[in-house]
């Protein structure tokens, strides 16, 4: 049973007008109408999904990675208007027409998302413990005991020092708060993770370690997920399969493998080409 | 046995009264007349009917003759006193280039038609006590003046117009009602219109709207504005006359207005300046230029900073809303006090019996002794 | 935008044909010169208007426009209104001020009351139509024929966790909660326990999180399935809200880290030796010579309900009524879910 199913799916910001589609994407050589001015950031974009499965978007700014990621986390996107049609397993319709509420309780506990800032996906205010309990409390968990247990668990999981617990996010080191933004994701066991350039803003050391943890945590609960990053090491140690992107449009997709050693499409192959 | 309480029949409050009185009272002096204040005290009555939003001179010096100088006092008794009036009407909107200017300064240009009119002002003086003021001087010194035949007053071309014209000022959108909304009627909720941050600016408290506009200049914010233009002077009031369905000129209104442009480019491919505007009843030159700077920084879509933050201004601006808050921590507030004592003492307690043990024990098990809840 | 209609359609009016003529009359006539209950007629139906809908949205924060009234905002000016709106001269009207009905502030607004909607007044719970509170409710039971009034200095609950009214408003609108559950439980983490003191937040109608106002938590149970009505009325902010009979009040907790009351351990009322009313310490000086010794004693806050028990110490908090099983509070004799062992 497919976990998830997108067909189609459009970005754009701006009017949208007739000629938007055909003058952007990889062969015109931009992501920006002509005509209008309007910005694609991605479109005629189909994936599909199976529970467990990784998938990695890679590409460069403005290739409409980040876009599409932040769609497929039911991110609602203000100022663009969005289409296509995006199926979920166990939903009925197109979840990119799902009222409030719905839209709600999925992203609470069905569909996590870790931004790139930190400062989209915490509150650095709250203590550690308390940026994971949120998304519990929000839940309807109402046992301190059982609430806080959990986040005990889930900081041992990710390998932030339990001691720090109670300390404000804000005094957690870079790599640490990356680590709380992920136990927030896991801690209501969900089925989907879309993870925005895991890497920003952290030390090469503290990358790989980061990453070994996701990876070990992904395997033992199986929970599918959706890695975007410019940076090809981070998609070939976490996707079993990957899309490539540029100005707005997937141009090669296939297992993560096939596409490093054997890149078909004229762009993958300058992307790996250029990995120093 | 004694019944402790605090106790404070209606004599009690007509005593407390009295006394506040008898502060006032000239005793062997003479009486202070509300002409006396009007006429030499202006700038107190000036500030009183722009807090109080009721032009009244004659009232606000009542006001403040009773408010014993305090213009809050005065401005709420004016309030208090507009909000029992029936209103008749409304007028007809005013175009502040209809204003007869008793004072006229642009800072964005050295000259500028109709010139620069200093009018009354002690901008430019030394602030040297005057000690000859004590014994009173009555006479006046513009009496000597040699002055040319009256005439009618001249049209003074607003400043922004000028710029209005070659395209440099950003117009704001159209609101999208037809009245603009009284904030006297509804209560304001954010985020608020302009016409509404606007209101409530005109009857902010002086005080308020002068620091926060500070704030702005001072380097928390934005907005550093040229001054287009400020003047002082009367505004005709006018209505719809009843039964010709004419426009007539009932009265007229002294007031300060300012309007200044702000060089953050609205847009890259067309650059507009932005545009702020202050208006305030009487002469209170301080609070429209402060309105101003706030009216401009509120505008920006970033709310960086707290003069740019529209909730934040509209929430702290008023002079009574604050001069109330704050008094009333005066009130007895022993029962919430007793509950926070009562939370204190438990945490205390809770800490010493638990004797050094840390407090932030994960899954601590909870035991509570007197659970008592529905 | 509606257009509203000017002013009052009644007669009493102060003079305006001139400003002399104006304080002339002001100054003859005295509150002569009003409407009946100081608001005019437009004023008091819009309140009552806001009241119907706070009524119809349990807990949900009603605008409304707030009028300048003769005492300051903060002391009482949205329960006034509040009070003024719906009192009708055969009413009897109570005030009280932190449980006292001789309190300055209270004594004030009554006389506003009596000067300006010639109401009676009375200091017995009992025996009034309206009750006007600050931060208090009255110990004895009240009745599906009684309202109360409760004044409110903060209307929202998640002010503590956010100043922004416009982010507030659109978490109410959503019911999305999670940063004020998040406020408890770091609470709990830093004290063991949940520290609020009052204000204490509680869901309405298990929809809206509201501000039960200072009362203390002591009085929150009252809230809960009562068989009258409370508005709730903040002048300064300008906004109504209500729990109207019969709707679930439950205040926030975990189910590991109850809602617990004020506890007053081996205390009485000193002068009626009551031990289940909401006590308030009192200190006084010993009179003897020794320099700043003070002693320590406790008074029932409900200053009429203590009056009573000094004349009959066994009197119920539901000795005027006729049935059982009154749910009121803690320590209210047949209650549900008892009272706390003192």
């Amino acid at each position: 049973m497919t976990l998830l199913e997108a067909t189609d799916l459009e970005v754009v910001y701006g009017s949208r007008c007739h000629e938007c589609l055909s003058s952007t994407g990889s062969r015109a050589g931009t992501n920006q109408c002509v005509n209008c001015g309007s910005v694609v950031a991605c479109a005629r974009a189909d994936l599909s999904l199976e529970p467990g499965d990784v998938l990695g978007i890679v590409g460069e700014s403005g290739s409409g990675k980040s876009s599409l990621a932040e769609l497929l986390a039911l991110e609602q996107a203000s100022e663009a208007t969005v289409r296509g049609d995006l199926q979920y397993a166990g939903y009925d319709g197109n979840l990119l027409e799902i009222d409030y509420q719905t839209r709600h309780d999925l992203r609470t506990s069905e569909i996590s998302l870790v931004h790139q800032h930190i400062r989209d996906g915490l509150n650095l205010e709250f203590t550690g413990g308390g940026n994971v309990a949120e998304k519990l409390l929000s839940a309807g968990h109402r046992s301190y005991a059982d609430v806080r247990e959990r986040v005990s668990d889930l900081f041992e999981e990710t390998e932030i020092p339990v001691d720090r617990i109670d300390d404000r996010t804000n005094t957690y080191s870079g790599g640490m708060q990356r680590r709380v933004q992920i136990a927030r994701a896991l801690v209501t066991n969900p089925d989907l993770i879309v993870l925005d350039e895991p890497t920003t803003g952290l030390d090469v050391s503290v990358q790989a370690r980061v990453l070994d943890m996701f990876r070990r945590v992904q395997r033992e609960e199986n929970v599918a997920t959706i890695v975007v990053s410019h940076d090809l090491s981070v998609v070939r140690l976490l996707a079993d399969r990957t899309l490539v992107m540029r100005h707005g449009r997937i141009v090669e997709s296939g297992l993560t493998d096939r596409v490093m050693e054997d890149p078909h499409h004229e762009y993958t192959q300058t992307l790996i080409n250029s990995v120093i | 046995m004694g019944y402790v309480a605090v106790t404070a029949g209606a004599e009690i409050i007509e005593r407390a009264e009295e006394l506040f009185e008898k502060q006032r009272v000239a005793g062997e002096d003479a009486d202070l007349t509300v002409e006396q204040i009007d006429g030499q005290l202006g700038r107190l009555t000036d500030q009183a009917m722009s807090e109080g939003g009721l032009y009244a001179p004659r009232l606000a010096a009542l006001a403040v003759k009773q408010a014993q100088g305090d213009t809050v006092e005065a401005a709420f008794l004016l309030r208090a006193y507009r909000s029992t009036l029936e209103r008749f009407d409304e007028t007809a909107p005013i175009d502040p280039s209809d204003m007869v200017a008793s004072r006229r300064v642009s800072p964005a240009f050295k000259d500028v038609p109709g010139g620069q009119i200093l009018g009354a002002t002690k901008d430019y003086t030394q602030r040297l006590l005057d000690f000859g003021l004590i014994d009173g001087d009555p006479t006046d010194p513009t009496e000597a003046w040699d002055l040319p035949e009256e005439g009618d007053p001249e049209e003074l071309t607003n400043v922004t117009e000028v710029l209005r014209s070659e395209g440099l000022l950003h117009e704001p959108d159209a609101p999208d009602v037809d009245q603009p909304a009284d904030t006297t009627r509804e209560s304001v909720t954010h985020p608020a219109d302009r016409d509404e941050i606007l209101q409530e600016l005109a009857r902010g408290e002086t005080g308020a709207v002068t620091a926060l506009g500070y704030s702005a200049l001072r380097g928390y914010g934005q907005v550093h504005p040229t001054l287009a233009e400020v003047r002082v002077g009367d505004l005709p009031v006018r209505i719809e006359h009843p039964y010709t369905g004419e426009e007539v000129t009932v009265t007229r209104t002294r007031v300060t207005e300012s309007e200044a442009v702000v060089p953050v480019y609205e847009k890259r491919e067309n650059p507009q300046f932005a545009f702020g505007y202050g208006l305030t009843f009487g002469r209170n030159e301080r609070k429209a230029i402060g309105m101003t700077i706030l009216d401009a920084s509120t505008q920006l879509e970033t709310a960086a900073e707290p003069a740019e933050n529209p909730e934040f201004v509209l929430d702290i601006v008023d002079g009574l809303d604050s001069f109330g808050f704050i008094e009333h921590l005066k009130l007895p507030h022993y029962v919430t006090f007793q509950s926070i004592l009562d939370r204190i003492r438990a945490i205390r307690s809770r800490a010493n019996s638990n004797d050094g043990h840390s407090e932030r024990q994960p899954a601590e098990s909870a035991t509570d002794p007197t659970g008592d809840n529905d | 935008m509606t257009e509203l209609p000017t002013s009052s359609d009644d007669t009493g009016s102060v003079a305006t044909d001139s400003v002399d003529a104006a304080l002339q009359s002001l100054d003859d006539e005295g509150m002569v010169g009003y409407n009946y209950a100081y608001l005019d007629e437009h004023t008091k139906r819009e309140v009552r208007r806001s009241m119907l809908k706070a009524v119809a949205i349990p807990g949900h924060q009603v605008p409304y426009a707030s009028r300048p009234m003769p005492l300051a905002r903060g002391w009482g000016t949205g329960g006034i209104q509040a009070s003024l709106s719906m009192l009708g001269p055969t009413d009897t009207f109570k005030v009280i001020d932190q449980g006292a009905d001789e309190s300055v502030n209270a004594t004030n607004i009554r006389r506003l009351a009596e000067t300006t909607a010639d109401v009676a007044t009375t200091t017995d719970t009992t025996e009034a139509d309206l009750i006007q509170s600050r931060h208090r409710i009255p110990e004895e039971v009240l009745t599906g024929e009684q309202r109360l009034v409760l004044q409110v200095p903060i209307p929202d609950a998640l002010r503590t966790v956010d100043a922004s009214d416009a982010a507030n408003r659109r978490r109410h609108g959503h019911r999305n909660y999670g940063k004020m559950w998040v406020h408890l439980y770091e609470n709990v983490v830093e004290y063991g326990e949940i520290q609020i003191a009052s204000r204490y937040p509680t869901m309405v109608a298990d929809r809206y999180l509201m501000d039960p106002s200072p009362i203390p938590r002591w009085d929150v149970p009252k809230l809960d399935d009562a068989d009258h009505l409370t508005i709730l009325a903040a002048g300064r902010e300008a906004r109504i809200y209500a729990v109207p009979p019969h709707t679930a009040v439950e205040p926030l907790a975990f189910e590991d880290r109850a809602f617990t009351v004020e506890r007053f351990p081996e205390k009485s009322c000193h002068a009626c030796g009551s031990t289940d009313t909401y006590l308030v310490e009192v200190s006084e000086e010993l009179g003897t010579d020794d320099a700043a010794s003070f002693e320590t004693r406790y008074a029932c806050n409900d200053s009429s309900f203590c009056e009573k028990r000094r004349e009959d110490p066994d009197l119920q908090k539901d000795h005027h009524l006729e049935r059982d099983e009154v749910q009121w509070g803690p320590m209210t004799a047949d209650a549900d879910a008892g009272g706390e062992s003192s």
